[in-house]
């Protein structure tokens, strides 16, 4: 068997693994565009999962921070006139924002009702994107969000080649990912696992579950918001369907293949998905049929999701 | 443990890439030397039929390029893509077929949304795009770049086409009913643009949320008003359902009926009753062949690739998009975007519906709309309209190039 101690350093150095994974992805993927997509899919189902597999609170509503994430972005670069990493902080704040708004009114609800609340909410913003034709392009969505080149000091980086473009969104997703790892392991991790657990006796050792809950929101937020500016950076536009339902359904969909409450999960979720959509639209226009069916007998057969079953095989 | 996980994963990943990676390059090698025309159009969606026909007459031209040569032996290729009209799946698709595939050009799209979205991913990457969906937008800064084309009309141009006609014919007073999105709002004001030279008197600008299917509310507050015209702005589905209530309700009857765009194809799928005697605009009605040469020709070629179908007006602009790209090549004499925007700009031509031409400062196609009424029951399945007036082709009816924000 293994060494016990190769195991613990490999789950200990999770963070370095994946950068070295980060860095040969995309000589594995059939073109780059493919594989920045699957990044910020994978970092939005991170922040999904944040809340849905460490707490179990399945938010309909994620779309809202995604797309007011990128709407974020995309604003102050063409709004305001300034500099797109301005843009991605202001995208972190904005989901952070907009979590703690929806998170106000709907931590205090449970299972249904809080998928419900987080729903309502989220076409709240949907519908007000659409309306503020003037500031957000309503229905015809947010263009020229171009960002052509990046200056760092003593080179210039042409971020519309495609690998320079893979790379700077994946340092992004290498730092979101270290950040997480650190909050997982900081003792607030340890509250939101023991949460997760049991929560009574979370509360008898004197948490206050709620405000743990709606910090995680919060949390969650910044992650998805962070995806949606990387998105809008990568389209160079930010569509007004960012910010619908379907983008909330789709990163549910991501969780539950890949594997909630896992690290690696929502990306592997998130690269099967668009890869089973993007290699089956090509020969079919009824792919839909194909990634559904797939889903449901991954539903099925691997209820932990497909990560989850590898790990589990793996006897953890 | 861990470790043979990783290792486990990584070879099965490794395999999984290796074949993916093998597809694409065996392709690539048997089509180095074409000149690629990639085509996002939304073959899943409520618009799939007009988009699948958009493809069958895209291919008309890539055959008429190829049989006659090509372009000193090299040959043109369409990359049909799927859109599924989501302007964030075309923006990927279209970073796709330029980085992966090598498209030269790029064509298709089939709404406001998307076609914009497209366009600002083309022209990042210096790439040609010409649109055949409708939008004012395009052709207008900030949208609009050295490498943006627009095959397709515009709202302004529709509008103001049918808006003549019917202003002038049917009398001046007007209920509008839109549906309350992008499209609704922008051919509303391009019938009030031209309402308002003709002297035209407004008495009810009503809106409905997109999908509805209920106007029964709607209906007896817009025959109290008694209007000489109903101008229905809205398409697809909902189109076909307020018409058929607004017949139920005996509209007709009192009113004139009015759609900026009747389709052909959601005639078909409708019926007559409820587009009987409505009128509307139209980029392409194949029934203009008995006086149009080109359109002869093109109905032809397409009949015989398509068991005797006729094609539909969004299918016909995939044809002119297509081919005014290729014929660009043509005289540019290669690929090159400069010379080819260089061959473009001001190109005169007659493809299909008589004469057209590229207008210079902002890369709009001037051409002819059709104005046509629908029948109670025509000779055959495809005899669904009668063209009862044409506009023929006149910058004048666009929107000026200084409005737009060229210089």
């Amino acid at each position: 068997m293994l060494n016990p101690l190769l195991v613990a350093r490999c789950k200990q150095h999770r963070v370095v693994l994946a950068i070295a994974f980060l860095i040969i992805f995309p000589l594995l993927m059939p073109f780059k565009a493919i594989a920045v997509n699957i990044l910020i899919y994978g970092l939005f189902a991170l922040g999904f999962n944040m809340l849905f597999g460490t707490l179990g609170l399945l938010s309909f509503g994620h779309a809202a921070l995604f797309g007011g994430g990128a709407y974020a972005c995309g604003l102050v670069m063409l709004k305001l006139g300034l500099p797109w990493y301005v843009g991605i902080l202001g995208s972190v704040l904005a989901g952070m924002l907009i979590a703690a708004t929806i998170g106000a009114f709907a931590i205090r609800t449970r299972g249904i009702y809080f998928a419900m609340v987080t729903l309502a909410l989220a076409q709240c913003l949907y519908f007000l994107a659409d309306q503020a034709t003037d500031l957000t392009g309503g229905e015809n969505g947010l263009r020229g969000v171009d960002l052509k080149t990046i200056q760092l000091p003593g080179m210039t980086l042409n971020f519309v080649d495609p690998l320079t473009r893979y790379y700077v969104v994946a340092f992004f997703v290498a730092v979101a990912l270290f950040v997480l790892s650190r909050i997982l392991a900081s003792p607030f991790g340890a509250v939101l696992e023991a949460v997760r657990e049991n929560e009574a006796r979370a509360r008898a050792c004197g948490y206050h579950v709620r405000m743990v809950r709606y910090l995680a929101f919060i949390l969650s937020g910044g992650f998805c918001g962070l995806a949606g500016a990387l998105q809008a950076l990568h389209l160079s536009i930010v569509p007004l369907e960012t910010l619908a339902i379907s983008n909330s359904g789709l990163v549910v969909m991501m969780s539950l293949l890949g594997g909630m409450g896992t690290f690696f999960g929502p990306f592997v979720g998130a690269g099967i998905f668009l890869l089973l959509e993007n290699l089956v639209s090509l020969w079919t226009v009824h792919w839909q049929i194909f990634v559904g069916a797939a889903f449901v007998a991954c539903v099925l057969f691997f209820p932990r999701g497909i990560w989850g079953t590898i790990l589990m095989g793996r006897g953890r | 443990m861990e470790m043979t996980k990783k290792a486990a994963v990584s070879r099965r990943s490794l395999l999984a890439a290796s074949a993916l990676l093998a597809m694409p390059s065996i392709v690539r090698a048997q089509t180095a030397d074409t000149i690629k025309i990639g085509f996002p159009v939304p073959l899943t969606g409520p618009y799939g039929t007009e988009a699948k026909d958009q493809v069958a007459c895209a291919q008309i031209a890539i055959s008429e390029f190829n049989e006659a040569g090509g372009l000193n032996g090299k040959k043109a290729e369409l990359l049909v893509r799927d859109d599924k009209l989501d302007p964030g799946e075309a923006a990927t698709r279209t970073i796709e077929l330029i980085e992966k595939d090598g498209a030269n050009f790029i064509c298709g799209s089939l709404s406001a949304a998307v076609q914009l979205a497209v366009n600002n991913v083309a022209k990042q990457r210096g790439v040609i795009y010409n649109s055949i969906s409708q939008s004012d937008q395009i052709a207008a800064l900030p949208d609009w770049s050295k490498t943006t084309f627009h095959e397709g009309m515009t709202p302004h141009l529709t509008a103001g086409a049918v808006g003549r006609y019917a202003f002038g014919k049917f009398g001046k007073k007007v209920v509008f009913l839109q549906a309350d999105y992008a499209y609704g709002h922008e051919m509303v004001a391009g019938f009030k643009a031209v309402g308002e030279k003709m002297g035209i008197e407004v008495l009810a600008d009503l809106r409905h949320p997109l999908g509805a299917t209920d106007y029964s509310t709607l209906l007896p507050r817009i025959q109290s008003l008694k209007p000489d015209i109903l101008v229905l702005v809205n398409f697809g589905r909902d189109q076909q359902i307020s018409l058929k209530q607004a017949t139920d309700f005996g509209l007709k009857k009192t009113t004139k009926i009015v759609a900026p765009v009747l389709l052909y194809t959601a005639r078909q799928a409708a019926g007559e009753k409820a587009f009987e005697g409505v009128i509307g605009g139209t980029s392409y009605y194949w029934g203009i062949e008995s006086t149009v040469p080109t359109a002869k020709a093109f109905n032809d070629r397409y009949r015989k690739a398509n068991e005797g179908r006729v094609p539909s007006d969004y299918g016909a602009l995939g044809y002119a998009g297509v081919r005014a790209l290729l014929e660009g090549a043509r005289r540019a004499g290669g690929t090159d975007t400069a010379k080819v925007i260089a061959a473009l700009e001001g190109l005169k031509y007659d493809f299909y519906k008589g004469p057209q031409e590229i207008r210079a400062c902002d890369h709009q196609a001037v051409q002819p709309v059709f104005i046509i009424e629908s029948k109670a029951a025509g000779a055959n399945p495809n005899d669904v309209f009668n063209v009862i007036s044409t506009d023929a082709a006149n910058a004048d009816n666009l929107v000026s190039c200084k409005d737009e924000g060229h210089v």
